[in-house]
C-alpha cells in the first residue's frame, strides 16, 4: 500500500546546507537526505574538483505529507537565499510506503 | 643597479627551489590539460599538518619570549590587515568594471592570510640561514580574522546604504567564531595551545618538522592546478581584478615591510621576521577565506575574487613576493 507525498528538493551551495536543514526541520518535516555534487547553471560551474568544499553544490530532499508544508519550505529557501547563491528548487509527487515516517 | 642584481640572482636560485617549482608544475600540468589530481583528503591533511607544525613551533617559542615582544607586532599584523582592506575599498571600486561589493571581497581577501605562502617563506628562510623568532607564524590570526571581519563590515554598511537592505547583518561574534572554528585557524591555534601547555618536541623532531617540506611541495602542487583552473574565471569578471592581483599583492608586502622595519629599529623585531610580516601581508587567504567571505557579503561575485586571488594572487606573492623581500631584507639588514 502506498501513500501520496510531496518531494521537495532543493539544490545549492554547499556553504548554505546547514541553515537550510533547519528551515526544513522547522517547517514540520521529520527528516531530510542531503547528496553532494556538481553541475553548472547561471553562477558557472560547480565543480567537486575546486579546492573550497563551501562553494560545491548539495541536493537536499525532503518528503513531507502535504503540499502546503512543502511549498513553505521551498518558498522560504528560494526567499531566503536564491537572490545571491546558486540554487533551484522543485516539488515532486512521490508515493511513499510507511506514511507514519512522514 | 645592485639591487636588480641581487634581485635577479634571487629570483634564479627561488625559481629552482621545491616551492616555486611545484607550484609552476601544477600549473604546468593542468595547463597540459593533465588529470593528475591530488585526493581531496590528502590536501587536507597537509594543510593540517602544516599548520599544526607552525602552531606546535610558536607554541614552544612563546613560552619563552617576552609577552612584550609579541603584542607590538600583533598590533602591526591587524594594522596591515586593516589598512589593506581600507586601500583596496577606496581603490578598487574606482576602477571601471568594478563592484563595491566585489571590490569590498577581494580587498578582504587579499588582506586576509595564506597559510601554505606562509608556509613556502619558513621553507624559504629555513634553507637561507634567515633566522627569525619562531612565534612569528602565529601572527597569521591577528591579520587574517581583522581583514575579513572589516571587509564583512564595510560590505554591510555598503548594501544598507544603497537599499533598504536589512540583509547581512551578520554580527562580529559570528564572524570571529566562524573564522576561529575554520579548519586552518583551528589547526594552528591548536598547535599553539599544545606547544604551549605540553611537551610535544619528541612529535615535533620526529614527525611535524621532517614531513614539512616534502608535503609542502604536495601542496603547492595542489595550487598551482587549482591556480590554472581558476583563470578561466577570470574571463568573465573585469581584467581590474587581474592587475589588481598581480600588483596589490606586491605593495601590501612592502607596507609591512616598512613598519616591519619600523618595528626593528624600535623593538629588535628579526630580520626574518620582517621578512615573513611581509609575506603574510602580501598573501590572499586560499581555503578559509572564499566561504567566509561568501557568507558574510552574498551579493559580491566569487568569480571575481576567488579568480583574483587563487589564479593570480597567490603565485605572484609565492613566486615573486618572496624572494623580493628576501633580497630586500638582504640589502636593508645585510643579512
Amino acid at each position: 500500500m502506498t501513500y501520496r507525498a510531496k518531494k521537495v528538493s532543493i539544490v545549492t551551495e554547499k556553504l548554505n546546507e546547514r541553515e537550510i536543514e533547519r528551515i526544513v526541520e522547522s517547517a514540520g518535516a521529520t527528516g531530510y537526505t542531503v547528496f553532494e555534487g556538481s553541475g553548472k547553471g547561471s553562477h558557472g560551474v560547480k565543480s567537486r574538483r575546486q579546492l573550497v568544499n563551501a562553494f560545491r553544490l548539495v541536493k537536499i530532499e525532503v518528503i513531507v505529507r502535504d503540499r502546503e508544508t512543502a511549498e513553505a519550505i521551498a518558498e522560504q529557501v528560494a526567499d531566503t537565499y536564491f537572490g545571491d547563491y546558486a540554487g533551484i528548487v522543485y516539488i515532486d509527487d512521490v508515493e511513499v510506503l510507511r506514511r507514519e515516517k512522514f | 643597479m645592485d639591487l636588480l642584481a641581487n634581485l635577479a640572482t634571487t629570483f634564479a636560485a627561488q625559481i629552482q627551489s621545491p616551492a616555486l617549482a611545484f607550484l609552476l608544475g601544477g600549473m604546468l600540468v593542468a595547463a597540459m590539460g593533465s588529470r593528475l589530481e591530488i585526493p581531496d583528503a590528502i590536501y587536507k591533511f597537509v594543510v593540517f599538518m602544516l599548520l599544526m607544525r607552525i602552531g606546535l613551533e610558536a607554541g614552544m617559542e612563546i613560552k619563552e619570549a617576552e609577552l612584550a615582544s609579541i603584542l607590538l607586532p600583533v598590533l602591526a599584523a591587524a594594522l596591515i590587515g586593516c589598512a589593506i582592506v581600507l586601500v583596496g575599498r577606496v581603490t578598487l571600486p574606482l576602477l571601471p568594471g568594478v563592484k563595491m561589493e566585489d571590490g569590498i571581497a577581494t580587498a578582504g581577501l587579499f588582506g586576509a592570510v595564506s597559510a601554505s605562502t606562509l608556509a613556502a617563506a619558513l621553507v624559504v628562510l629555513e634553507a637561507e640561514g634567515v633566522a627569525f623568532e619562531a612565534w612569528v607564524p602565529a601572527l597569521y590570526p591577528f591579520m587574517d580574522i581583522p581583514a575579513l571581519i572589516l571587509a564583512i563590515v564595510l560590505a554591510g554598511v555598503h548594501r544598507q546604504r544603497s537599499e533598504n537592505g536589512d540583509r547581512g547583518e551578520t554580527g562580529y561574534r559570528e564572524i570571529i567564531a566562524d573564522s576561529l572554528r575554520g579548519s586552518a585557524i583551528s589547526a594552528l591555534l591548536l598547535g599553539i595551545v599544545l606547544g604551549l601547555l605540553t611537551h610535544p618536541e619528541s612529535v615535533f623532531d620526529s614527525f611535524y618538522d621532517p614531513l614539512f617540506r616534502g608535503l609542502l611541495s604536495i601542496l603547492m602542487l595542489v595550487l598551482g592546478i587549482e591556480a590554472w583552473s581558476r583563470l578561466s574565471e577570470l574571463s568573465g569578471v573585469a581584467h581590474w581584478y587581474a592587475i589588481y592581483a598581480l600588483v596589490a599583492p606586491l605593495l601590501h608586502g612592502l607596507l609591512a615591510f616598512g613598519l616591519g622595519y619600523l618595528l626593528h629599529v624600535a623593538t629588535g623585531f628579526s630580520p626574518g621576521g620582517v621578512i615573513l610580516l611581509a609575506v603574510i601581508a602580501a598573501s590572499n587567504s586560499d581555503i578559509s577565506g572564499p566561504p567566509t567571505l561568501r557568507a558574510g557579503i552574498p551579493g559580491a561575485n566569487p568569480s571575481a575574487y576567488i579568480g583574483a586571488s587563487t589564479a593570480i594572487g597567490t603565485p605572484i606573492a609565492i613566486g615573486v613576493g618572496i624572494p623580493l623581500y628576501l633580497t630586500l631584507a638582504q640589502l636593508v639588514f645585510g643579512i
